[in-house]
């Protein structure tokens, strides 16, 4: 029994069990998992990444390089397109450089229940690189805003995934200006209530949690001047106070910053409560009042459940999960140690179909990160369309089977299996895969199949294609 | 071809699954009817009055300013056409082009999630987990099927009826029908495994050569024209499905509005020229149909884009089209008309459209439309005179 609920330990909580792991979690599987509750457990080298600020810079470095604007002619508009180019495929690279090391880590960490909470909270605050702006700033932001904050409070993280960059580029926070401030009346611009909206309908409260759109436009407003440094901004600041904007103006760039003259003046009313005060103290109070907010931590534990227990988890389940977050104020250690000691996501029936990523990855930790990519690990994800760091709306990655199992889904794993499977028969018998990545998961049926294949190739395909295997 | 006459072999060993799987992929139907639905999902909210701005509104400019498309191409009633849109343009000259400005659905908040969620189940507040196109297929008045386009199924066509199928290109090296024969044995009693497998098996012999068209990768204009190619395919095929479902992603436009749009209005146009070409005589029988969960706000944002609105646009194209017309009405700009005094307000409701071409495209019977396919909608008549 024990050595079923270590597969489960380490399949269902973890990310996939290497070779040894359903052995070593055995004779305690759910400590085992808890002594993955530590700060440091998420936490992964940066050697060789950017930083927000270094990404910030770069392009910086290619602004002052660039020197006149475009369209002023001939070879010089030629050369500038090139170092464009040029900035372009830095980024690119920079992102996939993010990719491999994400999945380096995922498919080596000892800590992979660790791995999962960081994935959960990552995905439930996505930033994804979408276009020239973001696409260097996801990697650096889910390294900087996220991975530190997970076992910490709810308010803590939320606090930080707002107020990063990545986050406030991402949903077009950067330029919401306060519309009755003299920048908005000069510069013609106004109010983006994007990030106000996505906070309240997919961080904290959910969809359908009783807000209105007044709070939206109140939200957005208590938002404005936050914003990220740059020359871009210190130009608007200027512009409000009647002048033009000078490189002195601009403090380094890719910080967040509090600019006040975008601030909306005056005090603001969200769900029935005033906020007033020093217009930098607004948000922060907003964030505050909504990280504890009853809803939150329904929502939260909705998800919660859904992730670790089935696709339509019971209320049991939700009600302790939620009480969890209530009683503790939101502290996400107390509520990931819920979830190690919630009996419904134990069940000994695989319930959750595996996200492409999780397939990948489980697939990396049992027999290697080569075998399962071949060196070309985006390429893989994107062939199973689900690439890191693209998730394809704010409302990140779907988590139930309907979305991953589609028959075109299942065609392209299929197509992967089978392309993966004659590099791991070089070094792998198919059978002791099986045992070290399912132990007692894994039904007689598949044991079977694998056991009968026509080649240790085949025996892969089905292995990796077995139903234990495309779910947790 | 080899290949494909290959897994026809394998096919033949599993006809009693596929059929039931995928009859309109897998089996000719018998008496095909040359008539087509294709169903294209605007994922984001395009912005319908840059789309088809009405020009001669007296407050569109001062809503709207940069946003309004100078070079626009007038079509009627005051309304013009966004000169990315050429083609569309021709179509609606040749009458195979009309639009549905302020149409919605029942929907009144503005989560891209949950319309999407509540446009694609036909539902209007719970969301359910089967689409209205999968509920359709189960009261068809033929034996017809339905495929998507893309990696995931769309919830419209997720539920119990098994004749939809989902399709996108192989990248990797196929494995041998030995292995799929064992697999569709381990997937006896994996009803899920074993459904998709099936399917894909059954889709992938009819997409045929369609690898080498470049689709796969990322999401986004990039892949309008291949994707709607590929949907034509399907529908070429002799007994292909009726229907395709494509999704187009990116047009949520909070920032930066013109340029993205320039870049996605041309990619539809160029799209829907591709899908037409690809018809040939078929075309003449076709309904296309384009529409977007909510539109976007009637004034301009703080970066130059536009915010979750209510009223969008429906794009229809085709030969079946009753064509040259602008359907539906324009409830005007002014601040008073403006819904919650930002948004367009909803005129037609986009059940009624979805009706009317189920209905007299391909034949739906009105009752199921009113109770089993939209639960509760009797309200929402079907749209007459579409096709």
């Amino acid at each position: 029994m024990s050595r079923l609920l270590a597969a489960i330990a380490a399949t269902r909580f973890g990310m996939g069990a290497r070779a040894g792991e359903i052995a070593d979690a055995t004779s305690d599987p759910r400590g085992w998992l808890d002594r993955q509750v530590r700060p440091g457990a998420t936490v992964i080298p940066a050697g060789g990444l950017s930083s927000t600020r270094e990404v910030f810079a770069a392009r910086l470095d290619y602004a002052a390089m660039a020197g006149g604007p475009p369209g002023a002619g001939g070879a010089d508009d030629e050369a500038q397109r090139a170092r464009q180019q040029q900035v372009q495929r830095q980024a690119r690279e920079g992102l996939a450089k993010e990719i491999e090391a994400r999945s380096r880590h995922a498919a080596t960490t000892p800590d992979s229940f660790a791995e999962r909470w960081l994935r959960f909270w990552s995905n439930h605050f996505t930033v994804a690189a979408r276009n020239a702006q973001t696409i260097g700033l996801a990697g650096p932001y889910e390294r900087e805003a996220i991975r530190p904050h997970v076992f910490g409070k709810f308010a803590v993280l939320l606090g930080h995934a707002i107020l990063h960059p990545g986050m406030l580029v991402y949903l077009d926070a950067v330029r919401s200006i306060g519309p009755s401030t003299q920048v908005a009346q000069r510069r013609d611009a106004g109010l983006n209530e994007n990030l106000a909206r996505e906070i309240l309908e997919l961080h904290t409260l959910g969809v359908g949690a009783g807000y209105s759109q007044d709070d939206i436009v109140e939200f957005a407003k208590a938002l404005t001047g936050w914003t990220v440094s740059g020359t871009q901004i210190a130009r608007l600041v200027a512009a409000g106070r009647g002048r033009r904007g000078e490189q002195g103006d601009a403090i380094e760039p890719g910080m967040v910053i509090f600019a006040e003259p975008l601030h909306e003046p005056g005090p603001r009313t969200v769900l029935g409560k005033r906020y007033g005060g020093e217009g930098k103290q607004q948000a922060a109070a907003i964030l505050d009042a909504l990280a504890l907010h009853p809803a939150t931590a329904r929502h939260v534990a909705i998800k919660l459940a859904r992730h670790f227990v089935s696709d339509t988890p019971p209320e049991s389940a939700i009600a302790k999960l939620e009480a969890a977050f209530t009683k503790s104020g939101g502290d996400l250690a107390t509520l990931a140690r819920a979830v190690i000691n919630l009996d419904e996501a134990w069940a000994p029936g695989q319930s959750k179909f595996k996200t492409p990523e999780e397939l990948l990855v489980s697939a990396a930790r049992a027999a290697g990160p080569q075998a399962a990519f071949g060196g070309a690990q985006r390429q893989v994800y994107t062939s199973l369309a689900q690439a890191p760091f693209s998730a394809p709306s704010p409302a990140g990655w779907p988590d139930d089977t309907a979305a991953w199992s589609g028959a075109d889904a299942i065609k392209k794993r299929l197509e992967w299996a089978n392309a993966v499977s004659q590099r791991m028969a070089r070094n792998h018998s198919p059978l002791a895969f099986v045992e070290g990545a399912l132990g007692d998961l894994a039904g007689e049926k598949t044991r079977q199949a694998v056991s009968r294949a026509e080649s240790a190739e085949q025996g892969f395909t089905l292995a990796l294609m077995a139903p234990e295997f495309q779910r947790r | 071809m080899m290949k494909l006459h290959r897994r026809s072999l394998l096919l033949a060993g599993w006809a009693a699954t596929l059929v039931a799987v995928a009859p309109g992929v897998c089996a000719d139907t018998g008496a095909a009817t040359n008539r087509k639905l294709v169903i294209i999902i605007l994922r984001g909210a395009m912005d319908g009055m840059a789309a088809l701005p009405k020009t001669d509104d007296p407050d569109i400019h001062a809503h709207r300013g940069a946003l309004v498309d100078a070079k626009a191409i007038a079509l009627s009633d005051g309304f013009a056409l966004h000169s990315a849109m050429p083609g569309l343009a021709a179509m609606y000259r040749a009458n195979e082009a009309a639009f549905v400005p302020a149409i919605a659905g029942p929907y009144r908040e503005r989560s891209h999630f949950a319309a999407q969620d509540l446009l694609e189940c036909g539902e209007i507040s719970q969301v359910s987990a089967d689409g209205w196109l999968n509920r359709a297929l189960l009261k068809a008045p033929a034996a017809y099927s339905a495929v998507s386009i893309g990696p995931s199924q769309p919830l419209v066509l997720r539920g119990a009826a098994v004749n939809a199928t989902s399709w996108s290109p192989a990248v990797l090296p196929e494995a041998s029908d030995d292995t799929l024969q064992r697999l569709l044995d381990l997937y006896e009693n994996d009803t899920v495994l074993k459904a998709s497998l099936s399917a894909a098996l059954g889709a992938d012999r009819v997409a045929g050569s369609m690898q080498a068209d470049g689709m796969g990768g990322r999401a986004g204009p990039a892949q309008y024209v291949p994707q709607l190619v590929a949907a034509g395919k399907f529908l070429a095929q002799p007994g292909g499905p009726q229907i395709a479902v494509v999704s187009l992603e990116g047009w949520d436009t909070h920032a930066g509005q013109n340029q993205a749009l320039q870049q996605r209005f041309t990619a539809l146009d160029t799209g829907i020229a591709a899908l037409k070409a690809q018809l040939g005589d078929i075309w003449k029988t076709t309904a296309v149909m384009a529409i977007s969960e909510f539109g976007r706000t009637v004034r301009i944002n703080g970066g130059g884009g536009t915010d979750h609105g209510t009223g969008g646009l429906a794009i229809l194209a085709g030969g079946a089209i009753k064509g040259g017309r602008m359907l539906g009405d324009w409830p005007g700009l002014k601040s008073s008309a403006l819904f919650e005094d930002r948004d367009l307000r909803p005129a037609v409701d986009a059940r009624s459209m979805f009706k009317g071409l189920l209905r007299d495209q391909l034949g739906w019977a009105s009752g199921d439309l009113d109770s089993a396919i939209f639960r509760d909608s009797a309200a929402a008549k079907a749209m007459g005179g579409l096709v």
